[in-house]
């Protein structure tokens, strides 16, 4: 038995020693441990020994399982540690070669822009309304206090639809349904598309895109203006912009300014897109006309107010650098790709 | 407004440099456009003759010591005789340009250091009847009062500069040199001195000429002025210069005063051939119907009763505010003549001018509005130039036709309330100086203003206006940063802007880039899809018949984009617009249309079918948690087999198909586009993106393969719908995974083969279960289809 057994040892050793597959290892595991396998057949025999000696040779065997066992569980990991190692080292890859970003699609620069002055003018509280493309006259004129004598009611600078119907020339037509639809404190920004039968070239287009803002409380005041603004142009170009104030003239607000914004480009030095002065001009603004907030049923002596409208075109333009402004309606896509 | 700079200075005293005025100005609110200079040479000063030297090499060369000013002495040499100790003449420096385009550096002559020289009247371009002394041989010697260092351009009257002030519309009282000299006066705080305008008459008028204004609505004031015995000269320089600074050519004393009247003041003037004016009457009136008049520059025109004239007892003899009739002109041998000075009411003027095509520095003024208490003055200042030019006779008829000329106006302005508009004080005596020189009379009593407005500046109707004249000359500088205060509100958006945004995001997540286009079309659009453009809404005056209709959808846009990449080599694209539609409520439009935000998507590519549209259409679709229909359509620009109209509920939500073939080439395009076009107002209606949790199935799933063979012709849409229903709460999903058609699977069929998940959630589901839903499904495939099991 003891024989035997030494054998069984013995040829577990031999045939361990000169695997060096895991398949290879399989077939010893069954010729040794399996149901037919040769420490099985041992054990299986144990029955016909003496009691007296069956301990004993219990023992033994037990141990030599033990040991091919764990001989067994050895070589495994070895084996697969050689194996994976093999694999690793098949797999090597060239990083460097290029792979390319996800398709992903682009909104058009003129929605980036309109989106960031809304988000801006939103985290100060001001409600994003839309209003009407195709206006009244009422709307778009008589109510801003354009009388019907105003040049700027000119056909050259008006598209009309019909004798009181017309595309709107500015977004401030969006003023007047607010003020007469909302209840004070009113804070609103309106961004569409308005229309002005200007020829394309470089700077114009017939249809262009505003940003309306409207404020109206008791005490609101020019300084109040002058902070909104001064925190969009911070949050837009950077915490060193500042505005400043020229005097100008709006039908629909009194006192009127031209608001300056520090240019972009150079930061104030003076440069080429400034001509020099180190300021752009980017929009309009005033203290919302007394006649205006009468018309919309608002008493001018108790409330005031403050407008401004902003071109997000020449906004789009001059921070993405865009030279010409018919690029922005061309609509080529290999212009549309780069607004990531 | 192009203004001279030495005009300006006949009324207020200019003593600050050109540039700093056009920068004061500006933040006054007269932004400059450009200023010209006249100056015709640089860095060419006045010097003094110090000493004089014989140069050691030469027997002609003289060396000279000058002083060139600020205490700074210069050697030039000189070959000129005509020099003296003591003299003052023009001394070109180092790096100077004269007239005559020579550059003059420093340099040696015969081994003596000359730092420039000193000009003849030639070399300056000067001739003696303009320059006393100009056209001596030698060196110009000028009058001893020239300091040392004063520019040579102001010394020959060279140095004007013309400033192009942008003048607001609220301000045409500044369209004029008197206006922007007001201005200036303010800005400077310096006084205004008016010009003079009193006149001596010299006679009784023999022509009497009497002036009736039938249409007092368009012509409120209309004041004239006979003035005899014309002696038609050329105008002395000083007033030749004025004209010739804004542009003007001089003609004679009486068209140049009419043409100074009119920059100085801002108030045309006219002036008429007395001989001309039959029956001695001037009527002001409503032109007839069709009556012709040939106007100054020899143009005929056809006027109609919108249109006001100036006619004498028979004929018309003038457009009101635009121009005079050649009829009545003043010619060389005019005896007498009757001036004009009116206003007109400024959209009569614009509309008249407008319709004939004629566009005048007079009607332009009137356009923008002139005061009516100007044009007595305006006249007055011609007469007393008659006088003063000796142009004339004047006499002592001068008519003033008017029906009621309103008061001058009063505002009472509370201090309070300037500040309240204001958010800052300034100081009271600041503010009554500014409005003084602003020819505003003030009186501040108890901290109210009260203000008298001069007539010609009717834009200030209220405290707003006065606030804004104290603030724009005190400054906006001024104006502090001052954040908003009261109740803190949250800034919202609406519901469908929200979404809108969404679906923007949806499209750039499936890899479309947005595109934006005019919202106006062509009519050539229109044709080219091959629809009518008869309801939609037209543009009464579109820049051009590419920009004459407001689109009702988006396709052709799309088309014309998809079209230029295309052309630009681009062969993918997947490309989105979100844009308003214009659906008129009633034909001919009288009211706003309906507008409509709608979604176009359009595909190209070799990776570009009908099935990935539609994908990227129920990407959208599934966002919002809409269950859409599609059924085939008509479109007539659209493949006839490959589109659909889709539908969810009662409400259409647009369409998506391949274009036609035909329509694509019309548009320029050779590869095959793919449109879907989404009505985002009904998708709105009915979009949910609510998302609420639901269990984790604990129970596995089964999933089987169905595959059964059907018609061709059998649409698979509702096959899947009848799997779901016949199958009941147990299928979880299905899905196609396979369509084959083959003529081995017998004539027009073909094989179409489904995966099915049951799920039950309440327990393990068994197999003989699914097996009976499975076959409950397959009896309603062959019962409502025909369908038959493929084994």
């Amino acid at each position: 038995m003891l024989e035997k057994l030494n054998g069984v040892k013995a040829r577990f050793e031999e045939r361990l020693q000169n695997l060096n597959s895991i398949a290879d290892l399989e077939d010893v595991r069954v010729a040794f441990c399996g149901k037919k396998g040769e420490l099985t057949e041992l054990l299986r025999s144990m029955g016909s020994l003496s009691p007296e000696d069956r301990p004993k040779m219990g023992q033994k065997v037990n141990e030599l399982r033990n040991l091919i066992e764990e001989a067994i569980a050895n070589k495994r990991e070895e084996l697969n540690s050689a194996q994976r190692l093999e694999q690793l080292k098949n797999e090597v890859i060239d990083v460097t070669i290029p792979a390319e970003p996800e398709v992903k699609g682009t909104l058009h620069p003129l929605s980036l822009t309109q989106e960031r002055m809304c988000e801006i003018f939103r985290s100060m509280g001001f409600d994003v309304v839309d209003g009407p493309e195709v206006e009244t006259d009422y709307y778009n004129f008589k109510a801003l206090n354009l009388p019907d004598d105003h040049p700027a009611r000119d056909m050259q600078d008006t598209f009309y639809i019909a004798e009181k119907l017309l595309l709107r020339t500015q977004t401030s037509a969006a003023q007047i349904r607010t003020m007469k639809t909302r209840s004070v404190p009113i804070r609103v920004v309106c961004p569409g598309r308005v229309y002005r039968a200007d020829e394309v070239d470089a700077t114009h287009s017939p249809v262009f895109h505003q940003l309306e803002g409207l404020v109206v409380d008791k005490g609101i005041n020019l300084c109040h203006l002058k902070y909104v603004l001064e925190e969009f142009a911070k949050e837009m170009y950077g915490n060193s912009a500042k505005v400043k104030f020229r005097p100008s003239y709006f039908p629909f607000t009194e006192p009127s300014v031209e608001v300056d914004l520090t240019c972009s480009e150079c930061g104030g030095k003076g440069c080429r897109v400034c001509k020099g002065t180190g300021w752009i001009e980017i929009l309009g603004a005033g203290l919302v006309h007394p006649n205006v907030l009468r018309e919309c049923g608002i008493d001018p002596e108790v409330y005031s107010g403050f407008a401004f409208g902003i071109g997000i075109d020449r906004i789009t333009t001059t921070s993405y650098k865009i030279p010409d402004l018919r690029l922005v309606f061309e609509n080529d896509v290999r212009f549309l790709k780069q607004f990531k | 407004m192009k203004v001279s700079l030495n005009w300006l200075k006949k009324y207020v005293d200019i003593d600050v440099p050109c540039e700093e005025l056009c920068e004061r100005m500006t933040t006054q609110g007269f932004e400059v456009e450009g200023i010209e200079k006249s100056s015709v040479m640089d860095n060419v000063v006045v010097a003094k003759i110090l000493e004089i030297e014989k140069h050691p090499d030469s027997d002609h060369l003289q060396i000279c010591q000058l002083d060139i000013g600020g205490g700074v002495r210069e050697q030039i040499v000189t070959g000129a005789d005509n020099v003296f100790v003591g003299a003052t003449i023009p001394a070109a420096l180092h790096d100077s340009h004269l007239p005559n385009g020579m550059h003059i550096k420093k340099g040696k002559l015969r081994g003596v250091v000359s730092n420039g020289m000193m000009c003849s009247g030639e070399e300056l371009c000067l001739q003696g009847t303009d320059f006393p002394g100009a056209d001596v041989y030698g060196i110009l010697i000028l009058d001893s009062k020239w300091e040392a260092g004063t520019d040579m351009n102001t010394v020959i009257g060279a140095d004007d500069c013309v400033i192009d002030f942008s003048v607001t519309s609220n301000r045409p009282d500044c369209n004029c040199v008197l206006g922007i000299a007001r201005e200036v006066a303010v800005c400077l705080n310096k006084e205004f001195r008016a010009p003079k305008a009193d006149y001596t008459v010299k006679k009784d008028a023999s022509a009497k000429v009497n002036v009736t204004v039938e249409d007092f609505d368009l012509c409120p004031r209309y004041v004239g002025a006979t003035v005899e015995n014309i002696r038609i000269a050329p105008s002395p320089k000083w007033l030749c210069d004025c004209l010739l600074s804004a542009g003007m050519r001089p003609i004679n004393n009486i068209v140049d005063i009419t043409n100074f009247v009119m920059l100085e003041t801002g108030q045309p003037m006219h002036a008429f051939d007395v001989r001309d004016i039959s029956n001695q009457q001037i009527i002001v009136r409503r032109a007839k119907e069709n009556e012709e008049l040939t106007t100054l520059d020899g143009k005929e025109h056809k006027l109609n009763s919108e249109m006001l004239v100036i006619a004498d007892a028979s004929r018309a003899v003038g457009i009101a505010g635009i121009m005079g009739g050649e009829n009545s002109e003043v010619k060389d041998d005019t005896p007498a003549i009757f001036f004009e000075s009116a206003k007109f009411r400024r959209d009569s003027v614009r509309k008249t001018a407008r319709a004939l095509g004629i566009a005048t520095e007079a009607s332009s003024r009137f356009e923008k509005g002139i005061d009516a208490f100007g044009c007595r003055f305006a006249l007055d200042r011609a007469l007393s130039l008659i006088d003063e030019l000796n142009a004339g006779d004047v006499t002592s008829w001068s008519p003033d036709v008017f029906e009621e000329l309103c008061e001058s106006k009063t505002i009472v302005a509370p201090l309070k309330r300037i500040e309240e508009l204001l958010g800052i004080t300034v100081p009271t005596d600041i503010i009554i100086t500014i409005l003084t020189n602003l020819g505003i009379e003030v009186k501040c009593e108890n901290d109210v203003l009260t203000c008298v407005i001069p007539s010609r500046r009717d834009d200030i109707e209220g405290v707003a206006d006065i606030a804004e004249e104290i603030i724009r000359v005190y400054g906006y500088d001024h104006i502090e940063s001052r954040p908003l205060s009261g109740v803190l509100t949250r800034g919202t958006k609406s519901k469908q802007h929200l979404m809108s945004d969404k679906i923007k995001e949806l499209m750039v997540s499936c890899g479309a880039n947005e595109i934006a286009t005019y919202s106006f079309i062509s009519q050539k659009a229109y044709d080219l899809l091959g629809i009518s453009s008869d309801n939609t809404v037209k543009l009464i005056n579109p820049l051009g018949e590419d920009y004459s209709i407001m689109r009702t959808q988006l396709f052709s846009s799309m088309l014309s984009v998809m079209a230029l990449n295309e052309n630009r080599g681009a062969l993918d694209m997947r490309l989105f617009e979100i844009s308003k539609i214009f659906l008129p409520k009633q034909m001919p439009v009288t009211e706003q249309p309906e507008e409509r935000k709608v979604l176009a998507v359009g595909l190209m590519g070799k990776k570009e079918d009908f099935f990935t549209l539609k994908a990227v259409v129920e990407t959208i679709f599934a966002y919002f948690g809409i269950k859409a229909t599609y059924a085939k359509s008509e479109e007539v620009f659209m493949h006839p087999g490959r589109q659909a109209v889709i539908t969810a509920g009662n409400s259409v939500l647009g369409y998506l198909g391949e274009i036609h073939p035909d329509v694509a080439n019309k548009f320029g395009i050779v590869g095959r586009p793919l449109i879907a076009q989404i009505d985002l107002v009904n998708l709105f209606a009915i979009a949910s993106s609510k998302v609420l949790y639901s269990a984790l199935p604990k129970y596995p799933a089964i999933e089987r393969d169905l595959a059964v063979l059907v018609d061709v012709s059998q649409p698979i849409g509702p096959m899947l719908d009848a799997i779901k229903s016949a199958g009941g709460a147990l299928v979880k999903d299905v899905k196609l995974f396979d369509v084959y058609k083959s003529d081995s699977l017998g004539e027009n069929k073909m094989s179409v083969a489904f995966s099915i998940t049951m799920l039950n959630p309440e327990r393990t589901l068994k197999a003989e279960e699914a097996q009976k839903v499975f076959d409950k499904i397959v009896r309603s495939l062959e019962y409502r289809f025909g369908a038959s099991l493929r084994g």
